[in-house]
């Protein structure tokens, strides 16, 4: 609210703190003021990465010191069936998701543009889920997923179908997270919210004037019109949905040695490499597992960003 | 995972030119305000959702209250209502010390990470020096980075420092600051009039003054919403705990209802009630903070999505 | 394991008391401290992976506080985590002591994380040779040995009377020497409902418990020298036959799921719920039984192999040593009173206060310490009629003649390799003798990777 309230003055605001100065006082000042980031960037996020494509050439258990190993790593993470499965699960569920999650979410968000002043009780209603933690979620849905006595099967049988095992059986495995993730799917309802209200009203009216129907319009003014929050949700949601873990390993992985629980159909990528890093102290081959994460999102996203420019309507390219 | 705000991250660039209305008393879009016929199906619509989106909820509040026997019933009301649930989660595991945990774990990430990404975002906002654009690309590009990429190094160095199986590490990091904040704080302070701060420049103040004395007053519901958001980011945080934490007294609640679920759960004793109940616990104070700070929260998110 | 948690959500024991560190250390049994060790007998002592003690696991730490008053006890309460216990040693917070599956010790002696306890065995004057042969030969590896046994938890079948009565079939015909008449007993005894399973009729125990069906079969998963032996064709056999058991009683996914939904621990078990016709499971679990449904009609029955001769596996818990634990001779000092017959006798005693407190019957304690199981079962167990009596002395026999998988260098691979081969196949994405080849193959290079 009053974050927004300040937001009015904006106008008058020199953009980018756009002074073309070189006074050495204010170089000085800023660096002081940016160097805690860089510090954090620089012992945080650049070193370890360095490292860590080192240590993807060793073998280093924590205990013993590393060992060079050349690229037996990678060589090893080639052959492993499980980055394979691993890696194809994370990709099927992030299909699976982010497609679902961004069309239901841009659905509730358009009726919810519908009903003005309502709105807002209804988005806090569809926001409240995400607060639930991560692994509460998991625990919960553990048991409404439930093939036998679960309340989504329950149901499903009220209407006389019977649902699948979507906890036990390894092909539902993946649909029953996707359905888990959707109820917290809250916050990007209301990114589009937030982006269909900005939306100018004349040119819904002008294309009304040029005869265009619902579906007309939709296509031609709202999705260009909010195409840029629908692209910044897509890239956040497909690293998120590549990074799955929390849920899942409530669900299916956890303290017990045995792994009767532990469904391979729900080895997602990250919980693959925390395994391996971390309960089999294998670091350097989750040192590679980790560089090819990188490389897979780097890629995936560079790709969504490329096509997405021929989509993406910047309202500043107009003027 | 932990680090990023609920769920999301930015990279969109500009902040709206007009003031957002988010009450929805302003029907932007259509522009017209429909009738209430016209809105009936609309409404009609939203109440099934919210029937489904809240459905979960109060079915594990329910079955927190149930026999095990009831847990997987349909009923919303427990046919016999068990409040000794709560009281076995007690017994068993060290909750309220858990809870404990994760409030100091959550107040010490949101307070550093607060204080330090405002400060690298007024730097970011206010000054224009050489390598400006490059620095914050950097910043905006490791909103991107998937934290499984540094977690094995990151841990190397809490272990050299010896510093695994405390806390610290669950917050630490935050002292320098997180790129999606200091994206989010830069655009709010990109927003405040340049005036006020040459005015106070001419009366002497100093760059820290500008920033201390006039920026972050001006930007405290910004700062809420930093805030918020690392709570509850904190409050989620599970592979970290699961990688430093050692010992169950230090446990945070995600951490904790882990270890709930498996001695209680699949694989252990299956009593889901305990379950429930402690899920319940891990819950709550999410649902005060979002009661108390609902408007921040939906705010911050909705900001997200303005411009892109 | 499991029997630690138990008595606590029978609410029957003032298990508050210990909290995460105990909150009374030493004050209350100071009295004897007159034959305590010379070494090992101050500083700090914590634990890993021994759950939230029971009435028996309070007993015995009790025990050690009267001997040892000096030493802090710091009981961290949760199950054994692996990562967790991983991730102490890599860090070098190791606790003082770890409470651990005897088929994980050999991987961690391999990798280094726990260490050999010959001397500090013979300092502190334990004999192995007082405990059972077989938990000894799981933690002993390339000679030496990394753990002292605690438990020793056989596997008998168990059933429901119940169930049997209303199909028509006498306990007799409920055994696995005819396996193909046991597709017949399980077939009848199972039920459907709807779409979804009303009873089990008989549960193979898939994954944990394809030793049993393998041994049943001839065969053994690991060798005498701890190499893996997952491919043997007697054990795809094996494992063939239950993995058709359940496909025959729904499949695996409805399976899992209805067995997901039983509430195994609480008044509403799926014997009282008739959800279950038979299955073999640990000593323990009659335990469980008769504090939540004394009244249910519980009988049981060896395991037997193709020949009718009774077998059983045994597993259970051990005592080891972590790589950087601080205060070694305390914590020999503990596993020398944990494990030793006299608090053992304590620990009966404990229990038979519970039982007389609850009007229940004595279950057997069974232990890695024989002549320890001899005492408490001649001085607590009573001799009766029931199922529940049969039951009990169905599994002090078994404790004579069951077998343990040998300990292995690279035994929790070994394991992880042959569950997840079995998960495989019952997921159907497999057929088990690939699923076995595979876990062949990876346990093989595990092995030969161990050091």
């Amino acid at each position: 609210m009053a974050v927004t309230t300040a937001n009015v003055a904006t106008r008058k605001v020199l953009p980018g703190g756009a002074r073309p100065t070189r006074n050495w006082r204010e170089i000085r000042a800023a660096y002081g003021f940016i160097s805690l980031w860089i510090v954090g960037f620089l012992v945080f996020t650049l070193g370890p990465m360095i490292a860590s494509l080192v240590l993807s050439f060793t073998d280093y258990n924590a205990i013993d010191s590393p060992e060079g190993v050349g690229v037996a790593n990678y060589r090893e993470l080639v052959a492993d069936p499980k980055v394979a499965k691993a890696l194809g699960n994370t990709l099927i569920y992030a299909v699976l998701y982010v497609p679902t999650a961004m069309v239901v979410a841009l659905i509730l968000a358009m009726v919810l543009n519908r009903v003005g002043r309502a709105s807002g009780f209804f988005r806090t209603v569809f926001y409240l889920p995400v607060m639930t933690p991560t692994v509460a979620v998991g625990a919960l849905f553990l048991l409404l997923l439930n093939g036998q006595e679960g309340l989504l099967n329950r149901t499903l049988r009220l209407v006389g179908i019977t649902g699948p095992n979507w906890t036990t059986d390894t092909n539902w495995v993946k649909p029953g997270l996707v359905i888990t993730m959707l109820w917290s799917l809250g916050g990007t309802v209301v990114i589009y919210l937030a982006a269909l209200r900005q939306v100018p009203k004349d040119l819904y009216e002008a294309a009304e004037m040029d005869g265009a129907n619902a579906w007309t319009k939709f296509r031609k003014v709202t999705v260009p019109m909010i195409s840029g929050a629908l692209f910044f949700t897509l890239i956040v949601q497909t690293i998120a949905a590549l990074q799955m873990f929390d849920q899942a390993y409530t669900m299916f992985f956890g303290a017990q040695q045995n792994s009767t629980y532990s469904n391979e159909a729900a080895l997602f990528y990250v919980i693959y490499l925390f395994q391996q890093a971390f309960r089999f102290l294998h670091m350097g081959y989750a040192s590679a597992l980790a560089w090819l994460l990188f490389l897979i999102i780097l890629i995936i996203t560079a790709v969504q960003v490329r096509v997405s420019r021929r989509f993406v309507y910047y309202e500043g390219e107009k003027d | 995972m932990s680090t990023s705000p609920p769920g999301l991250a930015a990279v969109s660039t500009t902040p709206g030119p007009d003031h957002d209305r988010t009450e929805g008393s302003q029907p932007y879009s259509g522009g017209r305000d429909p009738g209430w016929w016209k809105r009936a199906p609309y409404l009609i619509v939203l109440a099934l959702a919210s029937v489904v989106f809240t459905y979960p909820f109060v079915w594990l509040i329910s079955a927190s209250l149930k026999p095990r026997t009831e847990v997987f019933d349909n009923a919303l009301i427990p046919r016999t209502l068990r409040l000794e649930n709560f009281a076995d989660v007690w017994d068993y595991a060290p909750v309220l010390t858990w809870v404990g945990n994760s409030a100091v774990v959550g107040i010490a990430a949101a307070t550093t990470v607060t204080i330090s990404s405002a400060l690298v975002a007024f730097g970011f906002a206010y000054f224009r020096f050489p390598g400006r654009n490059v620095l914050f690309g950097l910043v905006l590009a490791t909103m991107m980075l998937p934290q499984a990429v540094t977690m094995i190094p990151v841990y190397l160095i809490w272990n050299k420092l010896g510093l695994t199986g405390t806390q610290v590490p669950l917050w630490a990091q935050n002292i320098f600051g997180s790129a999606f904040y200091i994206f989010l704080l830069r655009q709010f302070f990109l927003g405040l009039p340049r005036e006020l701060f040459e005015a106070a420049r001419v009366d002497g103040s100093s760059f820290f003054g500008l920033f201390w004395r006039i920026a972050l007053p001006l930007a405290r519901p910004a700062l809420a919403i930093v805030f918020v958001f690392e709570i509850q980011a904190s409050w989620n945080d599970l592979i970290r705990p699961l990688i430093y934490l050692q010992e169950t007294s230090l446990f945070t609640v995600p951490r904790g209802l882990k270890a709930v679920i498996d001695t209680f759960g699949n694989g252990g004793e299956q009593h889901w009630e305990i379950v429930m109940a402690a899920s319940l616990i891990a819950t709550l104070p999410m649902i005060i903070i979002f009661a108390v700070a609902q408007r921040h929260i939906i705010e911050g998110i909705a900001t997200q999505g303005r411009k892109g | 394991m499991t029997i630690t948690r138990r008595g606590l959500l029978a609410g029957s024991v003032g298990a508050l008391a210990l909290g995460a560190t105990s909150a009374c250390g030493g004050v209350s049994g100071s009295g004897n401290d007159a034959d305590k060790g010379d070494k090992g007998d101050t500083g700090s002592l914590s634990t890993q992976g021994f759950g939230k003690p029971d009435d028996v696991g309070q007993a015995r730490i009790d025990a050690f506080k009267s001997a040892y008053p000096n030493v802090q006890l710091a009981i961290n309460e949760g199950d054994f985590d692996p990562q967790q216990f991983l991730s102490a040693v890599a860090s070098g917070n190791a606790p003082s002591l770890v409470y651990l599956n005897r088929d994980l010790v050999g991987s961690y002696a391999a990798q280094g994380a726990i260490q050999p306890l010959d001397d500090h065995l013979a300092t502190a004057g334990i004999k192995t040779g007082d405990y059972r042969e077989a938990a000894i030969k799981e933690v002993t590896i390339d000679g030496k040995v990394y753990g002292v046994p605690e438990f020793y938890n056989t596997r008998n079948i168990l059933v429901n009377g119940a169930a049997l009565q209303e199909v028509g079939l006498t306990l007799a015909d409920v055994s696995t020497t005819d396996w193909n008449k046991l597709h017949t007993v399980a077939t009848k005894l199972y039920k459907a409902s709807g779409g979804g399973i009303a009873r089990i009729g008989f549960d193979p125990k898939l994954p944990e418990f394809l030793p049993l069906w393998a041994k049943a079969n001839g065969a053994d998963l690991v060798n005498p020298d701890g190499a893996p032996n997952l491919d043997d064709p007697k054990i795809i056999e094996a494992l063939t036959y239950a993995l058709s058991l359940i496909n025959e009683q729904g499949g695996w996914s409805k399976f899992k799921a209805f067995r997901d939904t039983w509430d195994l621990f609480g008044a509403g078990n799926q014997f009282v719920k008739n959800q279950a016709g038979a299955f073999p499971w640990e000593g323990w679990y009659v335990n469980v039984l008769v504090q939540s449904s004394p009244k249910v009609d519980l009988q049981s029955v060896p395991f037997t192999d193709k020949q009718g001769t009774p077998i059983s596996f045994e597993n259970g818990s051990a005592w080891c040593l972590p790589k950087g634990a601080k205060n070694p001779a305390a914590a020999i000092n503990w596993m020398k009173v944990m494990t030793s017959t006299d608090t053992w006798l304590k620990a009966g005693a404990a229990r038979q206060a519970t039982v007389e407190k609850n009007n229940s019957i004595f279950t057997g304690l069974f232990t890695a310490n024989p002549s320890a199981d001899e005492q408490i079962k001649a001085k607590h167990v009573k001799p009766g009629q029931t199922g529940f009596h049969k039951a009990i002395e169905n599994y002090y026999a078994s404790t004579g003649y069951a077998f343990a998988i040998p300990g292995s260098k690279a035994g929790s691979e070994i394991k992880a390799a042959w569950q997840d081969a079995v998960n495989r196949a019952l997921s159907g994405q497999q057929k088990p003798d690939a699923a076995m080849k595979q876990a062949q193959a990876d346990a093989s290079k595990a092995f030969s990777a161990a050091k």
